[in-house]
């Protein structure tokens, strides 16, 4: 099984020249056989044809000469005529004999138990009537002898038509007929040396010729198959280093057949994978450049994103800021200015009750504004601070709603839209930084705004859950408009940085994103559930944290 | 002008000190007329005409910019100051373009505001 198997193999894996000339040259030798073997069977039949026919035709030719001879016994006359067969030379042995079977005259010697023992005996038909088949029953192999025996007839004519038709020999003509009468027989051996001497001679020349033209044909074969394989060959070679990755290798193939046109073709293919090669190298060389150089673009771009959501978090207070400090600083200005402009005008003497009373209502205006102011600004400065530093301290969520609601509510009746407010008084007081909350609460109310239609309500409630063993509580802050809602397949993108439905510029995508950052570092969670066209809530659930935990800062 | 021979002032402004204190200054010479909102204003501006509006920007329902529209519509010969605690580049210029002649930017002195005013009512003749 295996060696049949590795046999089957090692054919599969031979080259294609082997596998051409192998069974070519097989076809050439066993048709060069064939063809010289039937010619050389041929050729010896043929030398037998000429040695059988000459012989018969020498013993017709002295049985009919023998005829006198054996009739009148004359031996010395058949001695003559036997010694003429000196001149041929395949005749071994020559006798004349009678019908009862004396020898009257012999040629040559010869051994007769050999003879009977390795020739074969061939009967000539009638005189003068050689038939050629007899001869086709000879079978030559391995005999050195054939022996012919040819009958010697008197010939008689006499008129008997009684016997017409009785005897072979007829004669047309008449009642004449010729009767015959074997007196006696030539018996002739011939030596199948010769023959068979240039049967072997024959057989040599013949298997020298075809191992001659076997050679030449596999030699021309050779180089024809070489010819038509070689370029094959080296295409495999080189589609072979290329796939190595050595591609600068190309074919040398000068030839306008089609293995040239592949050739050339193929060196066209391997042209366009060394430039592509050759580009990707370049590409890699740079990619890494390229990419170090994004991602500091991109930091870069992240930074000045997440500072612009900052600055835009600011910026979009600075016009409520603005609105809410310009208002009572023009009272405070306009009334001091006025008051002084008054004072100015009045003397001690003349100043009346009246007067003073206005005054004071001016004064006492003056300081309301002025405190209103600093109320702002105290605002804004927690803001401000606490957004830089994670300052962590003890803050009551509701006073944060209220500070929050200072920057927004302006922005809200500007828009025509309600704020509400439902606040548990009880709320528990949570650790944190009350400048990141205002940030987040700033952030869900002004989206809650550019949700909204026009009147409108946004409401803010907390409430919060007790505290029950190990658990602190929580607190809760819900901001709920009814404005358009979130598509269901944003509502998971929200909180992704850079995530924005609003205008190129109106919006930087970051604000919810830093919202929930921020309620993550207070430990707490941020929801939202959206009903489209009718409305969104966030819920942000902060814990409680006992007393004695609240780091104060 | 009315009976009294004053010339009126219509003010605009949801900011109460701010009504107050333009009342307390200008009442002495002019005949002054207050309105809380913009709907207010156009309301009273419905009524009758004044020489001279003074008016916020930012204001709930109806902003400074309709009053400021709605009166250069129904009485050319009116003028309009618009006052405003903050308000963009764009919002100014386009009441200016609306028909207002002057904008004063909150807190503004005493001075200038009767600078302005005076030099509005001096147009109206």
């Amino acid at each position: 099984m295996s060696p049949r198997r590795s046999m089957l193999e090692r054919i599969r894996h031979c080259g294609l020249q082997v596998r051409l000339i192998v069974p070519i040259s097989a076809m050439l030798v066993a048709s060069i056989l064939v063809v010289s073997s039937y010619l050389i069977e041929r050729q010896a039949e043929g030398f037998m044809h000429t040695l059988l026919s000459s012989g018969e035709r020498v013993v017709r030719v002295m049985a009919s000469q023998a005829e006198s001879g054996v009739l009148f016994e004359s031996t010395f006359e058949l001695q003559e005529m036997l010694n003429d067969l000196r001149s041929l030379e395949d005749v071994v042995y020559a006798r004349v004999l009678t019908a009862d079977g004396r020898v009257l005259a012999d040629y040559g010697q010869c051994d007769t138990t050999e003879i009977s023992r390795t020739s074969k005996i061939v009967y000539p038909g009638e005189l003068g009537e050689g038939d050629n088949n007899n001869h086709s029953l000879v079978n030559t192999s391995g005999v050195r002898f054939v022996e012919i025996v040819h009958p010697v007839v008197y010939h008689t004519e006499s008129v008997d038509r009684e016997n017409l038709g009785a005897t072979s020999g007829t004669d047309p003509s008449g009642g004449k007929s010729i009767s015959t009468e074997e007196i006696g027989s030539i018996q002739m051996i011939l030596s199948l040396e010769n023959v068979n001497q240039q049967a072997v001679t024959a057989r040599i020349a013949a298997i020298v010729l075809a191992l001659v033209v076997t050679i030449l044909s596999i030699i021309v074969m050779t180089f024809f198959v070489r010819h038509l394989t070689g370029p094959v060959k080296q295409l495999a070679s080189v589609t072979q280093r290329v796939s190595e990755g050595k591609l600068s290798e190309r074919v040398k193939i000068r030839r306008h057949d089609e293995i040239g046109q592949l050739a050339a073709t193929f060196n066209k293919m391997i042209d366009s994978l060394e430039q592509s090669r050759n580009e990707i190298e370049d590409y890699n060389r740079t990619l890494e450049e390229r990419i170090v150089e994004r991602t500091r673009e991109l930091n870069e771009a992240q930074a000045q994103l997440i500072q612009s959501e900052k600055m835009g978090a600011i910026g979009q207070l600075a016009a409520g800021v603005a609105h809410e400090l310009n208002n009572p600083l023009g009272g405070i200005l306009g009334y001091a200015q006025f008051a002084l402009e008054k004072i100015g005008k009045v003397s001690p003497e003349t100043i009346g009750q009246k007067d003073i009373d206005k005054y004071l209502r001016y004064l006492s205006d003056i300081e309301t504004q002025a405190r209103r102011c600093k109320q702002i600004v105290q605002n804004l400065l927690r803001f401000s601070r606490s957004s830089h530093a994670q300052e962590f301290e003890v803050i009551d969520l509701n006073c944060v709603i209220d500070e929050t609601r200072t920057f927004i509510e302006h922005q809200m009746s500007m828009n025509q839209v309600q704020l509400r407010m439902d606040l548990d008084p009880d709320l528990p007081k949570i650790a944190g930084s009350a400048g990141q909350l205002q940030q987040v609460l700033t952030n869900l109310l002004i989206n809650a705004l550019h949700a909204s239609p026009p009147d409108s309500e946004i409401l803010v409630v907390t409430r919060c859950s007790p505290a029950l063993g190990e658990f602190g509580g929580t607190v809760e802050i819900q901001v709920c408009d009814h404005g358009c809602g979130i598509a269901p397949e944003n509502l998971m993108k929200i909180f992704e940085p850079f995530f924005t439905t609003k205008d190129v510029g109106k919006g930087t995508g970051l604000g919810l994103s830093v919202s929930y950052g921020i309620i993550r570092d207070h430990g707490g969670e941020i929801k939202v559930e959206s009903v489209q066209s009718k409305g969104t809530t966030f819920t942000i659930i902060l814990p409680v944290q006992k007393a004695q935990e609240i780091p104060i800062t | 002008m009315t009976v009294s021979g004053k010339k009126s002032i219509l003010i605009v402004d949801d900011e109460e000190i701010i009504r107050d204190f333009l009342f307390e200054v200008l009442n002495d010479d002019y005949e002054v007329i207050l309105a809380t909102d913009g709907d207010e204003a156009i309301q009273k501006l419905e009524n009758r005409a004044y020489d001279l509006i003074i008016t916020d920007m930012k204001m709930p329902r109806v902003s400074g910019e309709e009053v400021v529209k709605y009166a250069c519509q129904n009485h050319p010969g009116s003028r309009v100051i618009v006052i405003s605690g903050y308000s963009s580049l764009y919002t100014v210029s386009q009441s200016v373009d609306n028909g207002a002649c002057a904008f004063l930017s909150k807190p503004f002195s005493i001075q200038k505001l009767m600078e302005t005013v005076a030099h509005c009512m001096e147009e109206v003749g």
